[in-house]
């Protein structure tokens, strides 16, 4: 395929992309042919040719088919009017009439890889993975040693998500071309990657490493995608060269930060990943996507007032972020603030009632707090059993308040309810048993703390 | 493509499925009481090599279609990847799987029909069986020489459009210790038949003999055998057996008492399960269990009862029957004289306090 087809051919499929034109009926019957001869129709083919592409320079595209497709009926055999008449068909999205625009040209052009091309852009177009397929296999008998076809056809299908299939085009690309370009194959790499051929990815990416003449930034990324593959095989130790590679290579590459500190944050080494987040918060100052593993980070090494910073920073970058309240609330929790929990974990609830268990999280936060509000911590946990009626921690947060409270037998029911729907946590039975003791019932009480034995000495259920 | 969004590509697939690495055979199973639905993560599914797992590279893997066939021919994983493909939920057990063992699983495989694969090779009028060859070899017997891991199946079973060369488990690409990049998949079948890292497929006639199946000494192992009086009886091993596991409570459970969910899996290779049944007394009463998904053909189903459980001694056991009138065994058939099908309602001992 000549580079100028190729770059016609993604012009194209751009062009198309951003179209979003009504389907257009063409009228199937020809108008009558010009009765002055060979002449006549040469110069109402040049005029219908000329209109169609003012037409289509205009965006107007239905209009450039209509003028095409009276073109092809007066040169029917003629595959370059039939392949504008489907350029026109698919920008005018009319694909059905593209598609056999296109299988036209095909059947006239055989050893032409465009119409072929053009009819895996119409396919997808039209939703239909197997035509797609159908047209990459032709592609591939007929054309298997044009690198740069499969390439391009790689890019498209990766563009528009059809990762399995860009695969399969690029690992074609790669077999065709002895000499691939290092672009390529880190794309092929990111890819194999991604579909977990790991072994794959991390020779191709280190083949690109070594390249000492390439572009450091490609190197990096080259380096990253080692990293992360080294990751995915089960070598996290292994991994983190790469990717400290990948950060020295090219430090303007935020990503790289992060998937180190995601491996550090694995690996348990929460102080590491603190050291390489600070380094790009000093190179990224404005960054938001670091706040959040940053302060997650800081929580775990105890550093909680520059937790505290952190992620209240997010919050007023990203007021709906849920993680950063959470983790917010939970240095708070961990600093003593119980006010502050209760307040951060209020805004959450404010902004996403639905969140999983929030009126649980608020109530919990609330029963923290001294002196705590009870009558608020039981209208939180009314709240909390609407939303999730079994859920057993409504109960047991019940039980805390009725036992503060003083109101033993509203406590005795609440527990007993939390057993019923949990009967395999150890906590209620053992609150059960303290009361029933403080109520002079020690034989029920005594069961109660043997039931919790049962569960703490049995092997894990 | 920017560099970003080639980082971020990689890092999800990267972080989805996480991978074992080994280089000798390996035999790993995990509670079923992990699954949190029905279908098992890749990272929970049971392993069971015969051989080291071959390095296998996509760039060079093959698989060859030949034997009593018109055109034989060989493919390539990207032509693999350019077929027409088809989804299939199923289930995949050890024929060796204890009577409550965790050596199963079920998962969405996504392939190439074989029977596609067999069409365009126009496959011979006297073609009676298929012999299924992976990229991993060695020796199975102490005596049989270095050969690659091979089963035989008959032909009209992987006719069936659900037979399949699967390259993707649940939406990913196969763990590599699941046959990456791709393996055979014969549903309803026991797993040693969906043969991983798929090389080769033979199609045979009736009487060929194929080398690496009965050099390997394969041949002389997955078998049933049962003997009954004088009489021996020696048949190969093929359609899963209705069966049920008890995912929780597990064996020699201490609990509390009170209303516990008791759950777990059902499947058979015949039709589709259509009742699982649970005993606390060791067989002498049983309770409809609920199922909690749909049967299908080759899918588990996920049962659960809830025990009103009071303090006391008790044997724990479930029980499945199948669309096809099969019912799960009480106990193993004395004539059988192998180690495989292991199939009966497996006793576990619960004490309530």
């Amino acid at each position: 395929m000549s580079s100028t087809g190729v770059r016609r051919f993604l012009a194209l499929c751009v062009e198309i992309a951003l179209l979003a034109a009504p389907a257009f009926a063409l009228p199937q019957a020809c108008p009558p042919i010009p009765t002055g001869g060979a002449a006549e129709v040469q110069s109402r083919l040049s005029q219908l040719e000329r209109a169609a592409q003012a037409d289509m320079e205009g965006h107007r595209f239905a209009e450039a088919a209509g003028e095409l497709r009276e073109a092809a009926c007066l040169a029917p055999q003629d595959p370059r009017i039939l392949y504008s008449l489907g350029v026109a068909q698919a920008a005018s999205g009319d694909f059905l009439s593209a598609r056999k625009s296109f299988e036209a040209v095909r059947q006239r052009e055989p050893g032409n890889p465009l119409p072929l091309a053009m009819l895996v852009r119409v396919g997808f177009s039209l939703g239909d993975i197997d035509g797609v397929k159908a047209s990459l296999r032709a592609l591939a008998a007929q054309f298997p040693h044009d690198g740069e076809l499969h390439a391009m056809l790689a890019q498209f299908l990766v563009q528009n998500k059809l990762l399995d299939l860009a695969l399969a085009e690029s690992l074609r690309a790669q077999q065709a071309d002895p000499h691939p370009s290092a672009q390529a194959s880190i794309e092929l790499a990111v890819l194999e990657n991604t579909v977990g051929a790991y072994d794959d990815a991390i020779r191709n990416a280190l083949w690109i490493g070594s390249q000492a003449g390439l572009p450091a930034s490609l190197r990096a990324s080259a380096a990253g995608v080692a990293g992360l593959s080294e990751e995915s095989a089960g070598h996290p130790e292994a991994a983190i060269p790469r990717l400290q590679e990948a950060i020295q290579l090219d430090p303007s590459q935020e990503n790289s930060y992060l998937a180190l500190a995601f491996l550090y944050e694995k690996l348990q080494k929460f102080g590491d990943a603190v050291a390489v987040l600070e380094q790009a918060r000093r190179r990224f100052p404005q960054s938001a996507a670091l706040l959040l593993p940053l302060g997650s980070n800081l929580v775990r090494v105890e550093r909680y007032p520059a937790a505290i910073t952190a992620l209240r920073q997010l919050l007023e970058q990203a007021p709906d972020d849920s993680d950063a309240h959470l983790r917010l609330a939970d240095a708070y929790r961990k600093t003593g603030n119980h006010a502050g929990e209760v307040q951060i974990l209020s805004d959450l609830e404010r902004r996403r009632p639905d969140y999983p268990s929030i009126h649980v999280l608020v109530a919990s936060a609330m029963l923290n707090q001294e002196p705590a509000d009870y009558a608020k911590v039981l209208d939180e946990l009314s709240l909390a059993e609407k939303s999730a009626p079994s859920d057993a921690q409504v109960f047991y947060l019940r039980a805390k308040v009725f036992l503060a409270t003083g109101q033993n037998e509203q406590a005795r029911l609440a527990l007993t309810r939390s057993i019923e729907l949990a009967p395999m946590d150890p906590s209620p039975y053992y609150r059960l048993g303290r009361l029933l003791l403080a109520m002079g019932q020690p034989k029920q009480a005594q069961e109660a703390f043997d039931r919790m034995h049962v569960i703490k000495s049995g092997p894990p259920q | 493509m920017t560099r970003r969004e080639l980082l971020l590509l990689s890092s999800a697939g990267a972080y989805l499925a996480p991978a074992l690495w080994a280089d000798e055979p390996q035999n790993v199973s995990y509670p079923l009481r992990g699954i949190s639905h029905s279908i098992t993560p890749p990272d929970l599914f049971f392993v069971r090599d015969h051989f080291p797992p071959p390095a296998l590279s996509l760039e060079s893997w093959q698989l060859t279609i030949d034997g009593h066939v018109q055109n034989p021919y060989r493919i390539g994983f990207s032509d693999l990847l350019e077929l027409p493909t088809k989804r299939v939920e199923a289930v995949l057990e050890c024929s060796g799987n204890a009577a409550n063992g965790s050596a199963a699983a079920n998962g969405i495989w996504e392939g190439v029909p074989v029977s596609f694969l067999l069409e365009q090779a126009g496959i011979g009028h006297d073609a009676a069986f298929l012999a299924l060859e992976g990229y991993d070899s060695g020796r199975l017997l102490q005596r049989s020489p270095q050969l690659p891991y091979a089963q035989i199946v008959p032909l009209q079973k992987c006719l069936d459009s659900s037979s399949m060369v699967a390259f993707k488990l649940n939406d990913l690409f196969l763990p590599r210790r699941n046959g990456f990049p791709a393996r055979a998949l014969v549903p309803g079948w026991y797993a040693m038949n969906s043969v991983k890292w798929l090389r080769r497929i033979t199609a045979l006639g009736p009487d060929d003999r194929h080398s690496p199946f009965y050099e390997s000494g394969m041949n002389l192992v997955y078998n049933r055998v049962t003997q009954t009086g004088g009489d021996r009886a020696v048949a190969r091993l093929s359609t899963l057996q209705v069966k049920s596991v008890v995912a929780w409570p597990g064996d020699k459970a201490s609990l509390p008492a009170g209303r516990h969910l008791v759950w777990g899996f059902a499947w058979t290779g015949s039709g589709a399960v259509n009742r699982v049944s649970v005993s606390v007394d060791g067989g002498a009463t049983w309770n409809a269990a609920r199922l909690e998904t749909t049967p299908g053909p080759f899918n588990w189903v996920r049962w659960s009862y809830v025990w009103p459980a009071g303090p006391g001694e008790y044997v724990v056991m479930s029980r499945a029957s199948d669309s096809q009138g099969n019912k799960q065994p009480l106990v193993r058939d004395k004539s059988r004289k192998d180690i495989y099908e292991l199939n009966w309602c497996a006793p576990l001992s619960c004490t309530v306090r």
